[in-house]
């Protein structure tokens, strides 16, 4: 296993002294796909073992520092809401009337019986920030043309050791991303589809995760509608608003 | 009082059967008193050889963050080792732990498991993990039997676990079960699984770091800066708890048990002075006090004890250290979270033995003193005659 | 003649009185130990039936295998109708749902903000309905270290050292913060109507009792349960029965292409229990049959005690004529019948107070400190069939043969003899 780190290591490193615009790839597929802020309605589709639920929110954020989320159905959800701030994260519950932080062994949790924790919620580094990107080659994924970028972590707080990234060759946009662990395990794996065109951006519209040592088949995200650039009232971001 | 005893016992042996009686029944509670303590005591005294050989070791030190049952804070709760301790743990007089969760994916199940990082060349511990120090670039592991059951695993199969880092980074690595031990001890076995404590310390990326430190028989007791000592009273509380229990719940049952022989006792007492009045009158007209006289009776009952005593000795010696030899098989104790080796070789302390004749020569004293003391009231004039009073 | 014989038993209070109390006291010592030793050697399945695996258990296959992990999504659905079969399938068991969950306890501030949180391990049983067995079946009242049961839906109880730690109180709100069956996130808040010892220091870290039907509400599981647990309603596990009943019901409701079709399990297939509980059977019916051994040792000394009293009655007797044999069988008539009565009552109250004993318990945490739920420190004895006639033979048979030894004697005796005891 060592050996595969290692080789995989040596081969990002040669790829990176050849092709110099892997993080000029990143850097289009950021402009693309971040805002000043946006604004979006999604479903989330949830996989159990015994049935399949769906779950309607809409979230504003601001950055990846800040966001709100309100749940709007089913009915058992509707109206619980969480705000993410920098690092923490605060979920209301109108059913009690209580502000809950989830801090620490929660944060790895899986939110809703999803394949996402809410830590993976919580990360809001630029890819860029953390990685070193290279280059891996070009091929085809369906039948869209994709650069394959390799990501390895530069700082030690990272999740994910290592990504691997298909990104749209012609559009930007991430069409498949596998996270490593450090052994070279792959851990998590997200695939992204029915890209459209939003405001003069290209923007994946259906989001599959999938968490690659469990079983079953993974959550799907769907997003129904969404609005870059928008008017966001700051005080949306704060703790007394959960409760509004 | 020589004579008071001597009398006594002439007096029982000429009652023949009826004494034998009496003293076979003291006997059995006697033999059964000293055979339920001895055998909680033996199980105590193994459950505690066992845990400390298995577990605890004389005592450890931990982590001031560690806490054992509270799984949320073991991430933190590690340290580097000082010199010093580096030094004691190379000479196998501390050995050093690393605690580490993760989760563990057998076929395809998650299961939360507790990665322990050990030094595979232990002395202080009887963790059959020497196999952990076979460098072949294969992780071995080493588990017991209950976490290969509730997993599912058995020696040769390979587990993937993942886990993270110091930095909270996720890893992810295939391990191979080296060895599966049974051990009597469910605190060693539960959930976790054994590496090497190297492998785990780069697993880790933490160097030199331990969750908690197993101190050995020859370590010598001082505290460590930084490190928070717990002592067998602390880490055997529950085990504690559980024997206290067992011989709270015994006393009743031994009480009832030495109450029917004090019956037996008393009724015998009983009859013994109402057919006796004559005999009662000739002591008195003799010139013997009337406590002298209820003395003699008294000592004649209480020497039920003293023959019960003996005659126990006869057969339940040689019981008990038939007992003592085969041991009484438990089975596996397994299912339950508690200390339970499969044989219990029952101890018997000499304090249990005395503490019990003690116990059985008083109680049956203080039974054969009661109807004695009627005697006291009787008009020596009709005893002498024999009359009923 | 028995009637002459039985009359004259009740009006002698002295023939009667002592030995039948006796013989009683006898009785019912080996009946009530019996069931004492039953219920002391037998009391780590009895913890193990009342809290985890009762005498049967019903859960879906899918669960049984993660169980550790207490997976609400693989709990059993349509509880009630199951409940109902399986109520009038076997009416001489009590089927009692229960919900375990894991979580987060957390202490609000007083803006309803987390002030303190903790790891929750949760449990739902019936603690409101009038009667519920439950709370008995948990020793949840004798385990009570401040405040009380709960008494309407909302409330719950916590672990003392939970209390202690984050230092709420009785009366203050606790919210748990989990998941649901579906996977939704839960919140509920409680209202802490007391605090519970465990005497396990795991479960004194974040235990928590809530009543089940709020379980069901706030946990999104309407009709749906961890598991059915079933007890004996005599309380004592019987494994042939417990066999019969998993057979007949796995056969009918066990499904196997359906991983969350119900299955049920017998107490000796959970948790390698059933080992130690042959074991323990073996330990008990020793410790009875010695203690028998003791008493009938005890009861015929009696009898022959009683018969010895008599020996001037019998020279009387013999002098004014009456034949040896016919005393000699008077004698052992009159002890039939009063072996017979002290049994009957031993017997009586020796149930009668193993009932009590199984019932409620003998509370020795006066004699251990700081014990709670989890330890044995309520001890119980066990009925079984045994007990009807465990103390009743021995106890008949042993008078009669003790009064046979002493009523022997008359046979012994000499006419010139006679009349020095009739001096009296």
């Amino acid at each position: 296993m060592r050996k595969v780190v290692v080789l995989f290591v040596a081969l990002i490193s040669f790829a990176a002294f050849t092709s110099p615009d892997a993080k000029e790839i990143l850097d289009k597929v950021d402009r693309n796909m971040s805002s000043k802020n946006r604004i979006f309605e999604s479903s989330m589709i949830i996989h159990g073992r015994r049935a399949t639920r769906t779950i309607n929110s809409i979230s504003y954020s601001v950055g990846n520092k800040k966001s709100f989320t309100e749940y709007l159905s089913p009915a058992r959800e509707q109206g619980t809401k969480m705000l993410k701030l920098e690092d923490k994260l605060w979920i209301y519950s109108p059913s009690t009337d209580r502000i809950i932080q989830i801090s620490g062994h929660m944060l790895r949790q899986s939110v809703m019986g999803s394949d996402l924790s809410y830590e993976d919620m919580l990360d809001d580094r630029k890819l860029t920030e953390v990685y070193t990107s290279t280059l891996a080659g070009k091929e085809k994924l369906g039948d869209r043309d994709v650069f394959v970028l390799d990501l390895v972590a530069k700082v030690d707080d990272v999740a994910y050791f290592a990504q691997k990234i298909w990104v749209d060759a012609e559009r930007f946009v991430p069409l498949k991303q596998e996270l490593f662990a450090k052994s070279g395990q792959l851990l998590k794996r997200t695939e992204f589809s029915d890209v459209k065109q939003v405001q003069g951006r290209w923007f994946p519209m259906t989001i599959v995760y999938k968490d690659m040592l469990k079983e079953g088949s993974g959550t799907e995200f769907r997003i129904t509608s969404i609005k870059f650039d928008q008017e966001i009232p700051e005080y949306l971001f704060s703790k007394a608003s959960l409760k509004k | 009082m020589m004579l008071a005893l001597k009398l006594a016992f002439k007096n029982l042996l000429g009652a023949g059967l009826r004494t034998w009686l009496n003293v076979s029944v003291l006997s059995f509670a006697f033999v059964l008193i000293i055979f339920f303590n001895g055998m909680i005591d033996g199980w105590n005294r193994q459950g505690r050889k066992d845990t400390i050989a298995w577990e605890t070791g004389k005592g450890q030190f931990w982590h001031p963050e560690y806490d054992r049952y509270d799984p949320y804070t073991i991430q933190a709760s590690n340290g580097l080792m000082s010199d010093e301790i580096l030094k004691e743990t190379e000479s196998k007089r501390l050995v050093p732990i690393l605690v580490v969760q993760a989760t563990a994916f057998p076929q395809g199940r998650s299961l939360a498991v507790i990665l322990k990082g050990i030094d595979p060349m232990l002395t202080v511990l009887e963790l059959p993990v020497s196999v952990l120090s076979s460098d072949n670039g294969i992780d071995y592991a080493v588990i017991g039997k209950r976490m290969a059951e509730a997993a599912k695993l058995k020696v040769g199969d390979k587990l993937l676990i993942r886990w993270r880092d110091k930095n909270g980074t996720f890893d992810a690595r295939e391990i191979q079960i080296a060895e599966v031990f049974k051990c009597d001890v469910p605190g060693a076995d539960n959930g976790q699984i054994y590496l090497s404590l190297q492998t785990l310390q780069e697993m880790m990326e933490l160097k030199n770091h331990a969750t908690y430190l197993v101190a050995g028989e020859e370590f010598e007791d001082r505290e460590l800066e930084n490190w928070v000592f717990r002592d067998l009273d602390f880490l055997l509380e529950d085990f504690n708890k559980i024997i206290s229990a067992k011989k709270a719940g015994g006393s009743i049952m031994q009480i009832f048990m030495l109450l029917i022989a004090l019956i037996a006792i008393f009724d015998t007492q009983v009859l013994s002075i109402f057919r006796r009045q004559k005999e009662i009158g000739t002591y008195i007209a003799l010139g013997m006090t009337r406590m002298q006289v209820v003395g003699i009776f008294t000592v004649e009952g209480g020497a039920h004890s003293i023959l019960a005593t003996i005659l126990g000795a006869m057969y339940g010696i040689p019981l008990f250290l038939f007992l003592n030899k085969v041991g009484i098989s438990f089975g596996v104790g397994q299912g339950m979270d508690i200390t339970l080796a499969e044989t219990i070789y029952p101890y018997y302390s000499i304090r249990l033995i005395i503490s019990t004749i003690l116990l059985v020569v008083v109680s049956a004293t203080i039974v054969s003193y009661l109807p004695s003391r009627k005697i006291s009231k009787m008009k020596p004039t009709d005893a002498l005659k024999g009359k009923l009073q | 003649m028995i009637r002459f014989i039985f009359k004259g038993v009740i009006r002698d209070k002295s023939r009667s009185l002592i030995p039948v109390i006796i013989v009683s006291a006898g009785v019912f010592l080996t009946v009530f130990l019996s069931s004492y030793f039953a219920g002391v050697f037998g009391d780590m399945i009895d913890l193990s039936a009342r809290f985890t695996t009762g005498h049967v258990k019903v859960v879906t296959r899918a669960y049984a295998e993660n169980e550790d992990q207490m997976p609400l999504d693989l709990a059993l659905l349509e509880v009630g109708s199951l409940k109902t079969q399986l109520n009038a399938a076997y009416p001489d068991m009590e089927w009692v749902e229960r919900i375990h969950f894991g979580g987060l306890l957390d202490v609000p501030d007083e803006n309803g903000e987390t002030r303190a949180q903790g790891p929750a391990i949760g449990t739902a049983i019936d603690l409101l309905s009038p009667g519920s067995t439950e709370i008995a079946r948990m020793s949840i009242q004798e385990s009570i270290a401040k405040g009380s049961i709960p008494s309407k839906p909302g409330e719950a109880l916590i672990s003392e050292g939970f209390a202690q730690k984050f230092a709420v109180s009785v009366g203050d709100e606790i919210t748990i913060f989990g998941s649901t069956m579906n996977g939704s996130m839960m919140f509920k808040t409680f209202i802490i109507s007391g605090t519970l010892n465990f005497g396990n220091a795991f479960l004194d870290r974040g235990a928590v009792f809530i009543d089940l039907r709020d379980a069901q509400l706030a946990l999104d599981m309407e009709d749906a349960s961890s598991e059915i647990l079933g007890y004996f309603n005599d309380g004592v596990y019987n494994d042939a029965k417990a066999l019969q009943v998993t057979e007949s019901f796995n056969s009918s409701y066990n499904v196997p292409e359906d991983e969350f079709s119900p299955q049920m399990m017998r107490l000796v297939d959970q948790n390698e229990l059933g080992q130690y509980l042959s074991l323990a059977e073996h330990m008990s019916s020793i410790f009875i049959l010695v203690f028998v051994m003791a008493m009938s040792i005890v009861l015929w000394n009696t009898g022959l005690l009683g018969g010895l009293r008599r020996y001037s009655e019998y020279g009387i007797r013999l002098a004014l004529g009456e034949e040896k044999k016919h005393i000699f069988y008077t004698t052992l008539l009159e002890a039939a019948i009063i072996g017979v009565i002290g049994s009957v009552f031993g017997t009586v109250l020796g149930l009668a107070g193993a009932y009590y004993l199984q019932t409620y318990g003998l509370n020795l945490s006066g004699m251990m400190d700081n014990v709670g739920m989890m330890m044995p420190a309520v001890l119980r004895s066990k009925i079984t069939p045994e007990l009807f006639y465990i103390g009743f033979f021995p106890g008949v048979i042993a008078t009669v043969f003790g009064n046979a030894l002493a009523g022997y004697a008359i046979y012994k005796r000499k006419t010139s003899r006679l009349f020095k005891e009739l001096e009296v």
